[in-house]
């Protein structure tokens, strides 16, 4: 495209040293001192595979994420709920929409992203792949899975590449609603029988696992080069302390157990104290042995092939064109 | 040369969104480039500018679209009223959970 032509060369209002294409000493010096990168401007290869991979773990996750939820479309207690449901399901599959393209701007087609996906190259948050086993899970994932994984996208709004802090703009207004839908959803129950108030707290017992290993083991920032590059603006035990910070309060107010004796607020150290969570556990459920991971994927992949008629049909196939 | 009209979009500072800033009138690219650089980033105001022939532009401005007559509160925060709720179940807890 056409521009104008410079033709002064004061010193930048930012006040951030500028880079020239190619120049990915000036590119990294940029990002390191909170610059941003758009979708056509020059960038050293491996901070475009970085954005990438962070990017398409992102929308993987968000389009995995509604298979738990969808299950219980059809069992929601009321219409209301189950509208609700059904659209919170499909912000997220909108989430994963506006996520691959974001990374398919960095290079890597959809239909790749989709393909490595299925065959388990790729790999989307642990919370996924596990089983939900009553309504109150549909409380819990919403209320508190969506409040972890808002921590971290909020995060996210301040990433050194600017359409994916854009993107999570709008992503966390539309989470926030979910969280209130979710939190709704547990008050509902803890305000019904004794069998609901056991029924939420069998779910918690099930998730706080699972939550606790979601933001990933504590990371030596120092060489952590997401942090580095700005592509995320915490490391994953902030993102943990602040998540704990808010929701640890919140939990133990509605007399809900936390399952963790060790699970405390350390004054001295002014953090919060835990069990060490299972990171095996984390490691094995998200290269695809978790309890509900195959079933998952085998579910996608039965779903692409049913859809495939669609593709064809929208991006002008020739044999469905015939 | 017949003139067109071409829409500016502004980004003020590196990172923000591109916002709809006005429109110029330019037989060409080139000159609309220049028109859009003089009104939207003379001052240095801008970090960059888009500049979009008003005909590429495709709009979307139905009612029945985009604010339907159905009850959509269950979409936004607003739609949870949990005040109550909240209190009740604090006091059911009866304060013995401490944090």
């Amino acid at each position: 495209m056409a521009t104008v032509e410079q033709t002064d060369t004061i010193q930048p209002l930012n006040g951030r040293p500028p880079y020239a294409p190619g120049d990915a000493d000036g590119f990294f010096t940029h990002v390191g001192s909170g610059g941003k990168v758009e979708a056509d401007a020059w960038m050293p290869d491996e901070y475009r595979a970085a954005v990438l991979k962070f990017v398409e773990m992102h929308a993987n996750s968000e389009l995995m994420g509604v298979l738990p939820e969808r299950d219980w479309i059809m069992r929601a207690p009321n219409l209301r709920r189950k509208l609700a449901l059904t659209s919170k399901i499909q912000d997220e599959v909108g989430h994963a929409q506006l996520l691959y393209r974001v990374a398919e701007d960095l290079g890597k087609p959809r239909a790749q992203m989709l393909a490595d996906l299925l065959e388990g190259k790729t790999k989307f948050h642990n919370v996924f792949h596990y089983p939900t086993r009553s309504w109150a899970d549909i409380g819990i994932i919403a209320w508190l899975v969506d409040a972890a994984a808002i921590v971290s996208q909020q995060a996210l709004r301040d990433s050194s590449y600017a359409p994916y802090a854009r993107t999570m703009r709008k992503i966390c207004w539309e989470e926030s609603v979910h969280i209130m839908h979710g939190r709704d959803v547990v008050l509902t129950l803890m305000n019904g029988t004794d069998a609901q108030r056991a029924m939420v707290q069998e779910a918690l017992d099930r998730w706080w696992g699972p939550l606790m290993q979601m933001h990933g083991p504590p990371t030596d920032p120092a060489r952590d080069k997401d942090l580095h590059w700005g592509i995320k603006a915490k490391n994953n035990e902030q993102l943990r302390q602040e998540f704990l910070s808010i929701y640890v309060p919140r939990i133990r107010e509605l007399g809900l157990q936390i399952p963790d004796v060790a699970l405390h607020y350390d004054e001295a150290e002014g953090r919060w104290q835990y069990t060490e969570p299972d990171w095996a556990e984390l490691k094995s459920v998200v290269t695809g042995h978790g309890p509900a991971s195959q079933e998952r994927l085998g579910f996608r992949r039965d779903h692409y092939a049913d859809t495939q008629w669609v593709r064809d049909a929208l991006l002008g196939n020739a044999t469905a064109a015939a | 040369m017949s003139e067109r009209v071409w829409e500016v979009f502004r980004q003020e500072d590196e990172g923000d969104p591109m916002v709809h800033s006005g429109n110029v009138n330019a037989p060409d690219e080139e000159l609309a480039l220049h028109y859009a650089r003089e009104f939207y980033g003379r001052r240095g105001e801008s970090h960059r500018l888009w500049i979009v022939p008003r005909d590429a532009i495709t709009e979307l401005d139905d009612p029945d679209l985009l604010k339907p007559p159905f009850d959509r509160s269950h979409k936004k925060p607003g739609g949870y009223l949990i005040k109550h709720k909240l209190e009740a179940a604090k006091a059911r807890a009866g304060g013995t959970a401490g944090e």
